[in-house]
């Protein structure tokens, strides 16, 4: 990973069409302001997690009553 | 009473006092916006939050005391406002909201519970949302013990 020192009002490019901009750093967090084409997804990580996540547990075991019985251990 | 179909139990009659309401759905699910809570004495901890219009959308979850007893909620300023609730302070568990973990069950898979993101229903007002943590305090695929869905108390 590449790894940056960078102060409230400074900025990075990605590519050509990104920038990512460090707004104001305070004890409760960063605030990141990102300029990017429309059609670029910016998401927060954990959301995606969560999507991911969510999408797996819908499916749920072939086997309901089995499952379960192993969830009873 | 209404009745709805459901995924593992088949057609059931439900009270409007079950129905929660997610106006958002959930990540992956965001135009499932009404779910039912069914609980069975049988498969006590455990709850299925059913959803109304697609029956075969039925998540397993556990009240998360159910897991770690010792669960600090952490409900952001904007979540929390989207529930009604002041931002003020995190919401009591259990006589305020209700806060459920949804697991992960596959065949060959040791079930997982996702501590992350819990399912969080203010009970006043039974409108929920997934509360999707800040920080990383607590993991999406927290490993259940066995005897946490057996009843713990």
């Amino acid at each position: 990973m590449l790894v940056l020192r960078r102060r409230a009002g400074e900025s990075l490019l990605i590519g050509d069409n990104i920038e990512v901009e460090l707004l104001a750093v305070s004890p409760q967090g960063a605030k990141i302001g990102i300029r990017a084409p429309k059609e670029t997804v910016v998401l927060r990580k954990e959301l995606k997690i969560t999507q991911e996540q969510n999408l797996r547990a819908a499916q749920g075991p072939a086997d309901f009553r089995g499952a379960l019985e192993k969830l009873r251990g | 009473m209404p009745s709805l179909e459901t995924k593992y139990f088949g057609s059931m009659e439900y009270r409007e006092e079950s129905v929660y309401e997610f106006p958002h759905g959930l990540p992956a699910f965001e135009s499932e916006t009404r779910f039912v809570l069914i609980e069975r004495p049988e498969n006590k901890p455990l709850v299925f939050l059913q959803s109304l219009s697609r029956p075969n959308l039925c998540f397993l979850a556990l009240p998360i005391w159910a897991i770690d007893r010792d669960y600090q909620l952490e409900i952001s300023p904007e979540d929390l406002e989207e529930l009604s609730l002041g931002p003020e302070r995190q919401p009591a568990l259990g006589s305020e909201v209700l806060a459920l973990a949804l697991i992960s069950l596959h065949d060959n898979f040791s079930p997982t519970a996702n501590l992350m993101a819990p399912v969080v229903v203010h009970l006043k007002t039974r409108q929920g949302l997934q509360a999707i943590r800040q920080d990383s305090r607590y993991s999406h695929e927290h490993p259940i013990q066995p005897a946490s869905a057996e009843g713990a108390c």
